[in-house]
């Protein structure tokens, strides 16, 4: 009975476009992000936003970059990680050689650099498609950490091979190093991603995103109804390494302290990738249902046992959320493979119709 | 509609080939503005070949092709959508995971100019363009009656209102030439009706040519200003309806005369 | 300049100096490459009868030597521990088959392959429960010891792998290309309801695939366990088999063979005469850069069909 579009016409085509177009969408959001930019910071514990909070809306963006590219532009990438490393060590080449460069404007041009290099290894998508293309990005993925690794300039030749943010901060308050706060990093965090999924809403609701799916679900029709497929792919892939490559830097910066290549491998492609499928491929909001999933399981097969009374050994714990965790993903596949952010429509409609059932 | 300067479209002596196949063997069509041609022929004559290679999708071993005069023979198929050229497919080929509105929408790309940029952004330039051509599109959804399945996702839709979407979208880039591929390929009598309807209002109203692939005689006699048939690739008629009906070589190739 | 170039062109002239270290190398490579294509048949294999690029083979070869590896430790003699093996392999694929792929057999390619990622953590972690984490070292018999031909140093153990490699996977293309069962695969393959349609029993079908993947993946983990013990890395194979894949095409067993053996003789080669060049472990990606490159080439690899667009 709440829920519900009754009486809410739209007159104009811009009403009909925009974003949230029900009212009590709205309202809801608005009281969402009012919770998320003001009582979180002041209500959450330390463990909450150094362990959940913060690593959840980096994946967010990351996996709002992956499904641009995947999802909306149908090019299967695995090499989300590599690209990540390449925003998060010109990151910190970046800020190292110009200390006073200001740390919100580090990020992008981050991003910009990891766009670069995604743009460069998306060339082949003109020639290659399928799984064929995703081999590519494992090459762009091996490649490239191989080359951090190696190349010790990368991380200005210290010893440990390791790179660690640098304090650095806006208006006196500290945004990176040991001496920011974990609330103040959660808030830079939250407002990144606000403002880039945003952006990637603006972009697949137009022009861009219609050229996207076009060439993802049929590619030779939308060349012959006009879309160029280089221009196209290529922007999709020039946009989903520029969010991957901040994701990269955040992840530096604003959650792990310091990182090596260990950090940035297969595992974390992969990782993104179950994200932005169980979130929902093509959904914007399907990437932040699907990184708060991967977030969140982890954390509970972990407490799980304790809480139920069971207290099991370290190994046989690691084993059984492996388990748990491989048999969710196929759960989840089978169940809805078009992800949490369909389920999320069907709960939504089935509240249109509440009480009655149909 | 007032003849332009010459034909719009001129396939000269056109012969495209798949490995020792001969799919298309020196053809020639012309095709004048403001007319409704048909092409007709048993299967695998290669008349969807003769779409794709107009619509620069193949492109022919020999022969050329004119469009408005110029020679474009060797371009991509978007530079050829570009000149004006619109197209529906065989098995239609609609954008299934997009909405019948955004599959019409995607008919207007080649309209839309912009940065992704200023479309990043959305408030201005980007939002004002969208909503312009949401309108240009509305008045083709009200002209197809197609309103109701506006946001039906265009996988879920019947075979038959997916033909019109794919005409919508068509019709969506304001084309000069619209080429069907068997645009009323499984419909009933009722929507064929309505399809030939359809078409010949865009005919009248926007003085679009049209060039389409149909095998249903009546329809083809009843719409057609000319007719071109094809038989293993090479065209054996061309002219009216009335002239093609009584062609012996159409006779022979329909009841099946054997060739050499 | 000059300098990268000569840097560049000397490992040539070391290959021309030293003739019998290269045919080492190469028979080095040879072997490594025949391995790699025995793991790339077990995804041919799948790929070609159900269309799912099986991610979890890696783990399937880790499970099976795991399960031969636990078997013999405890006593079995290895002529019992072996069927019982299979019949443990049999028994995955009949689970695989109710469980994951039935659910899905409508599905796009890539929910598939995610399931398959799915199944191998799983499965990874269902094989360390069972027998364990630490590295094993598995026994067939056959020493690990090297002997001289012509002055070329060749391992035992390699020999036999490479050998048995071969055998298996020339038993294999003559399974598909000449038997009944064979030709009932290929049409599975390429259209699951036209097959239904002709009376193929398709779950049969697909027990009996990925029992003989499994099958494979017992020779693999055999091979590569005797040679580096049984350990988790096992599981990573998967990735190695991709550039093979590539070159191969995903469903061709001459192109496994042809693109493991190209493969495993390109790595070898440019890891040991010009990996110094730029400080060492080129292996990581060097083949998924020269798979890279044949695709520039060859979007459909070697031995794929070339894919005629049709609108």
């Amino acid at each position: 009975m709440i829920y519900r579009e009754a009486g809410q016409f739209k007159t104009t085509y811009a009403s009909d476009q925009a974003i949230f177009p029900i009212v009590q969408d709205r309202v809801f959001v608005a009281l969402f992000a009012l919770a998320a930019f003001v009582a979180v910071p002041l209500v959450a514990n330390e463990y909450w936003l150094q362990a959940v909070l913060i690593p959840f809306l980096i994946y967010a963006l990351a996996a709002i970059g992956l499904n641009l590219l995947t999802g909306y532009a149908g090019q299967l990438s695995l090499g989300t990680g590599g690209f990540m490393a390449v925003g998060a060590y010109a990151a910190f080449k970046l800020t190292t050689a110009f200390p006073a460069l200001n740390i919100l404007i580090v990020f992008p041009l981050a991003g910009l650099v990891a766009a670069g290099v995604g743009l460069v290894f998306g060339i082949p998508s003109l020639r290659i498609k399928g799984f064929y293309l995703a081999v590519a990005t494992l090459a762009a993925q091996f490649f490239l950490i191989w080359l951090f690794n190696k190349v010790p300039w990368f991380v200005n030749y210290a010893s440990s091979g390791t790179i660690t943010a640098p304090p650095r901060s806006l208006f006196g308050v500290m945004l990176t190093g040991p001496q920011a706060t974990a609330g103040v990093r959660y808030l830079v965090a939250l407002s990144m991603v606000v403002v880039f999924a945003l952006v990637a809403k603006n972009l697949v609701r137009g022009r861009v995103g219609r050229s996207w799916m076009a060439i993802r679900d049929r590619d030779i029709a939308a060349e012959i109804i006009g879309v160029r497929p280089m221009r196209t792919k290529l922007l999709a892939f020039g946009i989903s390494s520029f969010y991957c490559g901040i994701a990269g830097a955040e992840f530096v910066f604003l959650y792990l302290g310091s990182a090596e290549t260990l950090a940035f491998d297969i595992g974390l492609s992969f990782l993104v990738l179950f994200m932005v499928i169980i979130g929902g491929l093509g959904s914007v909001l399907g990437s932040f249902l699907g990184a708060a999933f991967i977030v969140l399981v982890p954390i509970f097969l972990t407490n799980a046992p304790h809480t139920l009374g069971f207290n099991l050994p370290v190994a046989l714990q690691k084993q059984i959320e492996l388990m748990v965790f491989g048999g969710l993903i196929i759960f989840f596949l089978i169940v809805e493979p078009r992800g949490l952010a369909r389920l999320w429509q069907i709960t939504k409609e089935k509240l249109r119709l509440w009480p009655f059932p149909h | 509609m007032s003849a332009g300067p010459g034909p719009l479209l001129v396939v000269e002596g056109v012969s495209v080939r798949f490995g020792a196949l001969l799919a298309l063997n020196q053809v020639s069509l012309e095709i004048h503005r403001g007319e409704i041609v048909a092409i007709i022929g048993p299967n695998g004559a290669g008349k969807t070949t003769l779409l794709n290679v107009v619509s620069g999708f193949y492109h022919p071993y020999e022969g050329r092709i004119l469009f408005d005069g110029r020679d474009r023979t060797r371009l991509s198929p978007p530079d050829v959508a570009a000149l004006g050229l619109a197209r529906t497919f065989q098995n239609v080929a609609l954008f299934k995971g997009m909405s019948v509105l955004d599959n019409i929408m995607t008919g207007r790309l080649l309209k839309m100019r912009g940065h992704f940029l200023l479309d990043a952004i959305w408030w201005g330039p980007a939002r004002r363009q969208e909503l312009e051509h949401r309108a240009f599109v509305e008045r083709i959804i009200d002209f197809l009656e197609i309103q109701a399945i506006r946001k039906t996702p265009a996988g879920r839709l019947p075979y038959g209102l997916q033909k019109r979407v794919e005409l919508a979208r068509a019709l969506a880039a304001e084309p000069q030439l619209l080429l069907l591929d068997e645009p009323m390929a499984g419909m009933n009598v009722e929507e064929k009706e309505d399809m030939c309807r359809f078409i010949l209002d865009v005919n009248d109203e926007f003085g679009t040519t049209i060039a389409l692939i149909e095998h249903d005689m009546g329809v083809v006699m009843d719409i057609s200003d000319r007719v071109a048939v094809l038989d293993y690739g090479r065209k054996i008629a061309d002219g009216t309806p009335d002239q093609v009906r009584k062609d012996q070589a159409v006779l022979d190739a329909y009841l099946g005369v054997t060739h050499d | 300049m000059t300098e990268t170039l000569l840097a560049v062109l000397r490992p040539f002239a070391e290959i021309a100096g030293s003739p019998a270290f290269f045919i080492e190398v190469l028979i080095g490579g040879v072997c490594a490459g025949l391995m790699y294509s025995l793991v790339a048949l077990g995804f041919v294999l799948i790929f070609k009868a159900s269309g799912v690029f099986n991610f979890a083979q890696g783990v399937m070869v880790l499970f099976a030597a795991l399960t031969l590896v636990g078997l013999l430790e405890r006593g079995v003699p290895l002529a019992l521990a072996l069927p019982v093996t299979m019949a443990v392999m049999v028994a995955l694929a009949f689970a695989i088959e109710r469980m994951v792929l039935r659910p899905l057999v409508n599905q796009p390619q890539i929910i598939l392959f995610m399931a398959t990622i799915g199944m191998n953590f799983f499965l990874e972690g269902l094989g360390e429960m069972a027998w364990g984490a630490n590295v094993k070292k598995l026994d067939v018999g056959i020493p690990d010891k090297s002997f001289m031909v012509k002055g070329v140093q060749i391992n035992q153990l390699e020999l036999v792998a490479a050998l048995t490699a071969a055998v298996l996977v020339t038993v294999l293309a003559v399974f598909f290309q000449r038997t009944r069962i064979g030709r009932a695969l290929r049409a599975v393959a390429d259209d699951h309801e036209a097959a239904l349609s002709i009376g193929i029993p398709l779950k049969t079908i697909w027990v009996v695939v990925w029992s003989v993947a499994g099958l494979v993946a017992i020779v693999a983990g055999i091979m590569w366990g005797a040679k580096s013990g049984v350990q988790f890395s096992l599981s990573l194979i998967a990735l190695k088999a991709l550039p093979v894949l590539i070159l191969g095409g995903f469903e061709s067993v001459p192109g496994a063979i042809l693109g493991g053996l190209i493969i495993g003789v390109g790595e070898k080669i440019g890891e040991v005469y010009w990996g110094p060049l730029v400080g060492g472990a080129i292996e990581n990606w060097f083949a998924y850069v020269l798979a890279l490159a044949f695709l520039l080439i060859r979007p459909q690899g070697l031995f794929g069909e070339k894919i005629i667009e049709r609108v």
